[in-house]
């Protein structure tokens, strides 16, 4: 095979030529390498509707409340490191924790539950740290797939 | 170089294919760039063990508080009293908008709360609260 290919009297070529293909792939590399800073990730968050309207007494018994207040769980400077404090207690379903027992006690009260219907209600104090308050989230998470957080911004 | 004469040693290189390259990443800056200018300031994001992707950024609007308060609506900064008419025009006629906040990490949920009722309030029933994994140690954002 010579450098000029198509000239008569070249032997025929039995390769097949990758080069373009490699330029091609090479530009989708590049054009992924620049996308992916863009993703960004986190939590949704629903917001429940502000409503004037009572709740049904059924549908009251079977919501579940995360509670995290500031007094059971000092977090008001974002916490070291990567956990929360060990001391951290939250209240779930009125029953105070500790927040290691979260993943579990989620996973307990929600997962018979079909998925539409995984609900976690959050109510924060508002001295808590916000990045606290996502591992929280996030520990909660954890405890079972497709949870909804719905957050109580009400006063 | 005629068709038909044994080929000779091709001395210059062939810049079709360098071209053709760099073409396509010039098209692909261009369409990319108007968009990451589309951004607030840099803040340091909560780190947390596995948030969840995102979507990409079609429909997208992005609403920045740093650590004193101040709010960007994508790359514009807005007075916290005019928080929910930037916010209906950073939406525009968008049929499926999604508002994520990237809170400062030192922020406290009360001010985050504060800004969830207000894009309540604008009429959006939920929001993505922004957080970057654990593992990803890049720093700031």
């Amino acid at each position: 095979m010579q450098l000029n290919g198509g000239t008569l009297g070249s032997d025929l070529q039995s390769e097949i030529n990758i080069t373009p293909l490699v330029d091609v792939v090479l530009v989708l590399l590049i054009i992924f390498m620049v996308v992916v800073p863009l993703m960004l990730q986190g939590y949704d968050i629903d917001i429940p509707r502000a409503s004037t309207e009572t709740v049904p007494e059924e549908a009251e018994m079977t919501q579940v409340v995360l509670m995290i207040g500031a007094t059971a769980c000092q977090m008001l400077v974002p916490p070291a490191g990567e956990g929360l404090p060990a001391d951290c207690r939250v209240d779930l379903d009125n029953q105070e924790i500790p927040v290691a027992d979260l993943p579990k006690r989620v996973g307990e009260l929600l997962g018979a539950r079909p998925p539409e219907q995984r609900v976690l209600f959050l109510a924060t104090d508002d001295r808590l740290n916000y990045e606290g308050v996502l591992r929280i989230v996030d520990l909660a998470k954890s405890g079972v797939e497709d949870l909804r957080i719905e957050f109580i911004t009400a006063d | 170089m005629r068709l038909g004469e044994p080929a000779k040693m091709q001395a210059a290189i062939n810049i079709t294919p360098l071209v053709d390259v760099v073409l396509v990443l010039l098209i692909i800056f261009m369409v990319m760039a108007p968009r990451m200018m589309r951004k607030g300031p840099e803040v340091p994001l909560p780190h947390t063990a596995k948030p969840s992707d995102q979507g990409d950024e079609r429909g997208r609007v992005l609403v920045t508080m740093d650590s004193t308060g101040g709010i960007w609506i994508d790359d514009q900064q807005v007075p916290p009293e005019r928080f929910a008419e930037g916010l209906i025009a950073a939406v525009g006629d968008e049929p499926d908008p999604k508002i994520v906040i990237k809170g400062d990490a030192r922020l406290k949920i009360g001010d985050v709360r504060a800004a969830m009722l207000a894009i309540e309030a604008a009429g959006f029933p939920g929001v993505g609260l922004i957080a970057k994994p654990n593992s990803d140690k890049a720093g700031g954002e």
